[in-house]
Order: C-alpha cells, then structure tokens, then sequence
C-alpha cells in the first residue's frame, strides 16, 4: 500500500520559486499514480496553460502597486492587463481577465457592487437544468468535488454501520450529488436497508432556488432505490452559526452524520470555532469535512500574500479545467465565472458578519484540523474507503493521486492535481 | 468426516413430515424431494470456511482435497493411496447452513453441493476480503471477485434517456437527476390502475435486471421476474429496484443460474435479440419511439453468459410504457405484459437467427427503433393477431420461476 507521508507545514508558504507555486515534499515509496512526475512550473514551454509567465507577473505587480497607492502605476497596470486579458482565450488570459476584475474593484473600492452584481446575474441564469449540468459534467470529467464525495461516503457508511435510524446533516451546495450513490450502498450493502433522513443546509443562495426539483428528484430515486427516505431543506440563514438542534430537526434516536462539503469556509472567520461547537453539539457520529486546500485566511491583512495565495490556487484550478474539459466547454465558463465571483468577494470585499454565507476565505486542511481538534477527534480512512478513492481516480485522466497524511499536525486524505495538493477530505468523531 | 464437521446422522425422512417452504422446488435443493434418504451435514463454520484442510506433514503445504494432497506426497516419495470410491452406493450428502438465522439452516434448504455451501457461508455470513482492483467492490468468495474482474470496466450503463456511461458511480448519479425518472414515475403515476399487482408504482419502472447482491435472492428474483403478474412473489419491499444496478453481481448467485435449461422450443430469443445485441441496443435506443421511456440496461447484458436477467438487449421500453400502449391499442391479449415483451424488435439481423419470431418483425424493424414497433402497431394489426398466439406459451413460461440463463434466451421482465 502507498504510504505517503506528507507535512502540511512546508506546504503553507510559497517557497522562493519565481512563479511562486510550491511543490508537496513527499517520500514515497511508489510512486503516486498520476504519471507526470514534475512538469518544470517555471518553463517558458508552450504549455497550453503555460504557467502564469505574463499574466502572473503583471497581476502580482498590479497588486504590489495596489498596496503601496501607487496610482500611475495601478492604472498603467490595470490598462495593460486589459489588453491581454479574455475570459475567452488561454489560462493566461483568463486568469488575467477575472483578477483584473477583482484588482479593480479592489482599486476602486467597488468590491461589494461588483460581488452583488455578479451574484444577481448569476442567479438569473441560474436553472435546475443548467445547474444540473454543470455539475454532473464536471464530476464526469475530474475527480475535484467526486473525491470528497467517496472519502466522505465511506466515513459516513462506516461510521452508521448497523444503524436503523440515519439522519445526515448535509452541509453543502453539491446540490445532493453526493447522494444517489450513497443511497445505492445503503440499499445494497446491507440486510436491513436503514431509514435515512437528509436534511440539507444550503448556503449559496443561486442553490436555494432549485433545491424544491432536487428534493422531488431525490425523494423519487430513494423510492426507486427501496430506501425509507425524508428530506428537509434549510435555507435562509445568514450564517451557519445559527444552526440550532431543533431547528435541524435532530432527534434523539438517530444516528447523526454532518456533512461539510466546501461549507466551513463560507462561515466569517471570526465565527468558525462557535460553529464547530455548534456541530459538537448535535452529537454526531461522525463529521465528514472536506475543503479546497487554500489559505485565504491568515493573511487577511495583508493584500500582497493574499493575492499570491489566490494567484497560486485558481492558477492551479483554471489549468485543471482547461485539461479537463473540451476547449469549447460551456460549462468550464460557468465554473471559471463562479470562481470570479469568490476572487472578488476574498480580495475586494471587506469582510462583514451579515453576509449570508458568501464568505470564500479558505483555510488549509491543517488549519480546518486545528479548529475541529477542539472538539472532536480524527478518525482515519479506512482501508476499503481509500481504496475507493484510488479506484474512482482511475477512473478519471492521468495527473490525479491522492496522498495520506500522518502524524499530528493534521488527518485525513489529499487529492492531488500533478502533485500539488488541492482537495483535503477528512473525517471526524466527537 | 473432516474434524468439526457435525453429521446429524438423520434422513431427510424424519422430517418429511414437515412442510418445505413453497418456494424450495426452484433450488438446487429441490432435489431433495427426490433423495428423501439424503443425509443432512451439518459442517461448522471454521471448517466451511477452510481452504486447504489437507495439509502435507513434510512441507506443510494445504491442499483443498484429500486426493491432491496424497497426490502432492508422492513428490515426497511417501505412500500415498487414493481413495477409492467404495463399491456400495454412497449415499447423497446434502449440507446445511451453520448460520441459524439463515434459511439455509433447516435441512429442508439444505444445498447439495459442498462447494455450495461454502460459497453460500462465505458471501451471505463472511467477510468480504476480496476486492476487484478496477472498481473497490468488495466479494467474500475470491472466484465471485475473479469473475467479476473479468467483466469489470467492460461494461456500460444506459440510461433511460440514452446516456451511456462506464462508469457505475456516474451512472449511479446521472440516474438520480435524470429526466427520465421523473418522467416515468409521473407515467406510473397515471398507469397504476393498469398494473395493480402488488408491486408499488415504482416496481414496475424495473430496469432491472439483475439479481440482488444478497444471496438469498429467489424469492425476490422471482418476482423481479414477473412484475406485472398476479402470480408474483411478495417483493422485498426494501428493496424492489435496486436491482438497477445489479448486474454486476448476478453471476455472484449460483441460484441464479437456474437449473432448469431453457426448454429447447422456447423460442424466446426473438424477444431477446441476439447475442452480439449491444450493437442492436445502441441503435434501438437511439431511436425512442417512446421518448423517454427506456428500459436502461439490457445491452449491459448482452455479454453475459450466465446472465440471469433478461433484458433484452432490445428491450428498450419500460414494462408501463408497453402496457399503455398496449391498453391504447386494445390488445385483446389476455396478459398485457406478455404483448409488452413483444415490444422488443427483432432488428434486421435478427431475421437470420433462424427464429421464427423473428420473422414477425423481420420486414418492419429494420431501421425503427424499438418503441416504433409497438406504437405502429395501430397498423399492424396483423402482428397483433399474431402476437395472440403467444399467451399461451407465456403461461407456460411463468410456471417456471427460474428464468433461463444463456444468451439465447435472456429474458425480459416477466417473460419467462
């Protein structure tokens, strides 16, 4: 079995590389199963996605400029990146494009607009269908939201084993497409097919409007699976620390299960730990979390390194959807417009309780171990769920691996996209 | 008797008296009716469980058999001796289920075959240690996961709108929020007068074709089976379709590989297609005279040899879907279900099976697809007339519960 062994520390910082991308310090004894052992980041190859050589330089010195006042500077910057941008040409581009965007509204102060806007007109062409679409083509060409779903599944399976009564807190926007296989395991795996009650907390509010089809469409294909099924949605809330055990409808005879799927990061940062607590509270037997692993957090304060930590990641994300999906995707433009959207809400708007969990300050899995290690324990992956995880990244193009963490600082599994570590999945027990 | 191994000592006679369960007659056990002297095993566990029990005193290695290792001591220069099969009539052996909550437990369900009852311990009681290295699905016997391995990733998944998909999961995920479910639970809906059987609504969208994983499947195979009949089992109401997706275990079932051959004059195999039918499939699929209302599936089939299922490969349209139209047409058929399995076509190539059904469709088939047939049938009375023929063989058929393994005459929801 791989045992990779993998310490977050290093990985926190942008090491000195000019480009400021990091590598993941790994021993292993195989190698991972991606077969690209180090595509060289600072060539001036002509990779399709190249790697940040004008777009990045411009942006990170727009951003410099930005915080020092330079305003001869800012607009000079600003103006040439709007040459060279598109939202409709190559990696470049279109990173170049959408932080333009954001490094505007930061200039200018219009972040709250400029998210405002972007989010109404999003919402507007927003449909089941589209929806539908968008996602299930995404999972269909790469394993990014698919990973967390597997890992937390079997957490979830494994921990609710022999129970009758299951009630899963569902903690996400993945608009319930971690389910139907959740729902085949429960009908098939076991003797006695339990009792399963989903209740779904829903924080974006483009999801809120076609959650009425999902619940129809989920209670049909529970019927059709042979599962007693009931399903709640809870939407409306401005923050997830408003949460109570009533109002989720816990009762005291049920097997409880939370599932945290890119959720924990659109609570303000102040509010984390009382939502954690919060979660400690309902008693569960297990939390599945999982997170982009990102830190838009620590350097709230400082624009510079914010920007390089953003930089750094939706570089890494735009080039796994160029090599992803077919060069005419529409539904890679949705994704990337969506990614838009959170580069403006971290870099241009100012944090503010209120907000209705649009928050995009993303933690590293160390720092969301850190956190959650106040009140509950990590339970690891077993080995049947790991080996879940590598059959479902085979089934996907090469550059996918997954790395196991041990020791201390933090628990649970990486996916990895050429190396770079992207997805943190992870399970916890009180 | 190997070491932990119980022989009750007591006939099949002693308890004669009691009453084997009405659906005992379609196992392999049903021979038991006629070997009232059979004499009941009663092996424990650890030995069921036992792979190589025979071990070699000079190497250690285990041997399954007794004859292999005597066979391994010659290696040794030892002497060895073959048993030989004595000259008296050895009497038949059957095996019972150490498990006590497990139907196999009674003698009357006793299986025959020490190989059967070990598998059967192993998967419904055992641990599931194998896995298949492509998917992570998990087998308790090591040759269920061999075979599965085998089909593994070969095989595909279409769905009800004509999606096909090779992967399980997004299959899995697609079905969940595809269209065509909505739609057909809406059809059901309004159909349900039309099948009142005791399956619910939903029952009847079976694109099952497959076995539960659970070994202890008959009764419930059976009713998968016959999903519009009157006669049909009671269905497992915890699991009635999920089935959907169990292909993939129906070779796990050695029930399921019914013993009875198909009767040689069945010409089923005009409903069902060829073989090579997943070409046949795709095609038919591509064309829905019925929209939407596709019996996912079948094609997956077409590869199988112990495919206990049915589907046709060209049995494209739902059950509900063919009972409407069949209602519309007013079928004079006195089992709308059997007309429904008819909805299948024969495609051109079809016609050179040799099978007389086959001729039937032959002309009209060709290039519609497979819902067309049934919904031009408005004009073509004659084949309904046709069709009439066939009920009788149909009752036939359901008097059989196991439905036929073997590529000529996969079966189609019902169709014996």
């Amino acid at each position: 079995m791989e045992r990779t062994f993998f310490t977050p520390k290093e990985a926190r910082y942008p090491n000195n590389q000019s480009n400021g991308h990091y590598q993941l310090e790994m021993q292993s004894t195989n190698q991972p199963q991606s077969s690209h052992t180090s595509t060289s980041r600072s060539s001036d190859s002509g990779e399709p996605c190249g790697d940040g050589k004008w777009a990045s330089k411009l942006l990170r010195e727009c951003a410099r400029a930005i915080t020092e006042k330079d305003s001869a500077k800012i607009h000079h910057l600003l103006w040439m990146l709007n040459e060279l941008a598109s939202p409709y040409g190559d990696c470049d581009q279109k990173l170049a494009s959408y932080f333009l965007q954001a490094l505007f509204c930061k200039a200018t102060e219009s972040g709250q607009r400029c998210f405002k806007t972007l989010t109404s007109v999003a919402e507007k062409s927003h449909s089941f269908d589209s929806a539908r679409k968008l996602i299930l083509k995404f999972q269909e060409v790469s394993p990014w939201t698919t990973f967390g779903h597997v890992a937390s599944n079997g957490a979830i399976l494994e921990a609710l084993e022999g129970e009758s009564k299951l009630h899963i807190i569902d903690i996400s926007d993945t608009l319930c497409t971690q389910w139907p296989t959740l729902l085949e395991a429960l009908a098939t795996r076991n003797d006695e097919t339990p009792h399963l009650k989903l209740t779904v907390v829903v924080t974006a509010s483009i999801v809120r409007s076609v959650m009425k089809e999902i619940s129809q469409r989920m209670e049909k294909f529970a019927r059709l699976m042979g599962v007693p099924f009931e399903f709640n949605v809870i939407s409306g809330l401005n923050s997830l620390g408003e949460l109570t055990k009533e109002a989720l409808g816990v009762l005291e005879d049920e097997a409880i299960a939370v599932n945290c799927i890119g959720a924990l990061r659109k609570i303000e940062v102040e509010e984390r730990g009382d939502v954690v607590r919060m979660l400690r509270s309902l008693h569960p037997r297990v939390v599945t979390v999982v997170e982009e692993e990102a830190d838009f957090s620590s350097f709230k304060n400082d624009f510079v390194k914010c920007f390089e930590e953003c930089l750094r990641f939706y570089t890494l994300y735009f080039e796994m959807l160029e090599e992803s999906f077919v060069p005419t995707s529409n539904e890679r433009l949705m994704l990337e417009r969506e990614c838009s959207r959170s580069m403006v809400r971290v870099l241009a708007c100012e944090d503010e309780k209120g907000h209705d969990g649009d928050c995009e300050r993303r933690e590293r899995g160390s720092q969301w171990s850190e956190r959650l290690k106040e009140a509950f324990s990590p339970v690891g992956f077993s080995d049947d769920c790991v080996d879940d995880v590598k059959a479902l990244l085979k089934r996907y193009r090469t550059g996918w691996s997954h790395v196991l963490t041990q020791g201390d600082d933090s628990s649970g599994i990486y996916l990895t996209w050429k190396d770079e570590a992207v997805v943190w999945a992870s399970a916890w027990k009180p | 008797m190997a070491d932990g191994a119980i022989s009750h000592g007591f006939t099949q006679n002693q308890i004669a008296g009691s009453n084997p369960p009405p659906c005992c007659y379609f196992f392999p056990s049903s021979f038991m009716m006629a070997n009232p002297e059979a004499e009941v095993i009663a092996l424990s566990p650890k030995t069921l469980m036992a792979t190589n029990r025979f071990l070699c005193e000079i190497c250690g290695k285990g041997f399954q058999r007794d004859q292999n290792l005597q066979l391994h001591r010659r290696g040794h220069n030892l002497p060895w001796k073959l048993k030989q099969r004595t000259s008296k009539e050895v009497r038949k052996r059957v095996y019972v289920c150490p498990e006590k909550s497990c139907v196999h437990n009674h003698p009357s369900r006793a299986l025959g075959d020490l190989t059967g009852i070990k598998k059967h311990f192993c998967r419904k009681h055992g641990e599931k240690k194998w896995k298949c290295e492509k998917c992570a699905k998990r087998y308790a016997v090591q040759s269920d996961c061999k075979a599965h391995s085998k089909t593994c990733g070969t095989r595909e998944y279409k769905c009800d709108c004509g999606t096909i998909f090779s992967r399980r999961d997004s299959f899995i995920t697609h079905r969940a929020f595809c269209d065509a479910l909505a739609e057909e639970t809406a059809r059901v809906n309004a159909a349900s007068n039309i099948n009142n059987a005791a399956a619910a609504g939903n029952n009847v969208n079976y694109h099952v074709m497959g076995a539960s994983l659970v070994p202890s499947m008959p009764p419930h195979l059976a009713s998968i089976f016959k999903p519009v009949q009157g006669n049909h089992r009671i269905i497992d109401s915890t699991r009635p379709e999920h089935t959907l997706w169990m292909n993939q275990e129906v070779y796990t079932d050695p029930i399921i590989s019914c013993s009875n051959p198909p009767p040689s004059d069945y010409q089923l195999s005009w409903v069902l297609g060829n073989k090579d039918a997943s070409s046949d499939a795709e095609e038919l699929a591509s064309v829905t005279g019925v929209g939407s209302q596709l019996v996912s599936v079948p094609s997956l089939f077409s590869t199988q040899t112990l495919n206990v299922s049915h589907h046709t490969p060209s049995a494209n349209m739902s059950a509900t879907a063919l009972l409407q139209k069949a209602a519309q047409i007013g079928a004079t058929s006195s089992d709308p279900s059997f007309l429904g399995s008819f909805g299948v076509k024969c495609s051109s190539n079809q016609v050179q099976d040799g099978n007389k059904y086959c001729g039937l469709y032959g002309t009209s088939s060709i290039s519609t697809g497979l819902g067309s047939d049934v919904e031009s049938s408005v004009n073509d009375l004659s084949t309904l007339n046709q069709l009439q023929m066939y009920p009788s063989k149909r009752r036939h058929i359901q008097n059989e519960d196991c439905t036929t393994t073997g590529g000529q005459t996969r079966d189609f929801l019902g169709v014996g």
